[in-house]
């Protein structure tokens, strides 16, 4: 309930969402994110809803509206911790969140978005 | 020698039956959809006979469970043994792939026969979101390059000769 932490990894922001979440935490986290993406160089948002038990349309929405203001950024946002059973439920709902990539681990996620901004910028490292 | 059942038996033994019919088609149920570990990261899924809503159901909860519980990206989705794919199925295929992909695996098809590609194809169903190959060998190919992995042959030895177990010295 209330403000959800993010904290910096580099060039990564990490975002944990809270269980309970209101208008109010979304509009707050879509701001914090707007002022941290803007202060310093951000290659991507890791997004952590493993917490929640469930995702309504309202998050759904949430989520996209992340993934969208991170895109026009040029950065890249990786969803990490959806529950099968709120998979399952999301699928069923037909919110399937298209445009959002997702990794099953947050390391996972931190090397996808490495990996994400090492392509855009013509870099190659060996082994992927 | 007459033998009546008197109505409480009768009852009794149809509890009994269905009981045994539910716990009988629990057991089927298990035995139809198995998730196997075919190797560090990859799960591969044979599908055998028909996919209702039910045997999705059930296959989509024991798959992703297996997913996050052994961390596998790649998951391999045999429907080899599937012997009619139609509108229904391909939507139940769909929705296994989507929900896979929420949690960031990806989910392979194989076993697709061209008759049933062509099926498909004129069903007009959205599969370009869906990877495909013919085969598990060619999955399997697949998956492995996916995960930055190379078979390679021995140098030199043709290989263990059969009995070797290859762990000892």
């Amino acid at each position: 309930m209330g403000a959800v932490p993010i904290i910096r990894l580099g060039t990564t922001l990490i975002a944990t969402v809270q269980e309970d979440m209101r208008d109010g935490d979304a509009l707050a986290l879509q701001n914090d994110l707007v002022v941290l993406l803007d202060r310093s160089d951000i290659n991507g948002v890791l997004l952590d809803v493993s917490v929640l038990s469930m995702v309504d349309s309202f998050l759904a929405r949430m989520i996209n509206d992340i993934a969208s203001l991170v895109k026009l950024m040029g950065a890249h946002t990786v969803l990490v911790g959806i529950q099968p059973a709120v998979a399952i439920t999301l699928v069923e709902l037909g919110m399937e969140l298209r445009g959002v990539r997702t990794a099953l681990t947050p390391e996972r996620g931190l090397a996808l978005i490495q990996r994400l901004s090492a392509a855009e910028n013509g870099q190659r490292r060996d082994g992927h | 020698m007459t033998n009546r059942e008197t109505p409480e038996s009768i009852v009794s033994n149809l509890d009994e039956r269905s009981l045994l019919i539910k716990q009988q088609r629990q057991t089927i149920s298990e035995l139809e959809t198995p998730v196997i570990q075919v190797w560090d990261g990859i799960l591969a899924a044979p599908i055998v006979g028909g996919l209702d809503t039910a045997r999705a159901q059930q296959l989509n909860e024991s798959l992703l469970e297996r997913v996050v519980a052994s961390g596998s990206e790649i998951v391999i989705l045999d429907i080899t043994g599937v012997p009619v794919v139609d509108t229904s199925v391909a939507k139940h295929l769909l929705e296994t792939v989507t929900a896979a992909r929420l949690l960031g695996a990806e989910v392979l098809i194989v076993g697709l026969s061209p008759r049933t590609a062509l099926t498909l194809v004129h069903l007009g169903l959205d599969l370009s979101g869906v990877t495909t190959r013919a085969t598990m060998a060619r999955g399997l190919q697949l998956a492995f390059a996916r995960l930055g992995l190379e078979v390679v042959r021995r140098n030199g030895l043709a290989g263990l000769p059969p009995g070797a177990d290859g762990l000892s010295v």
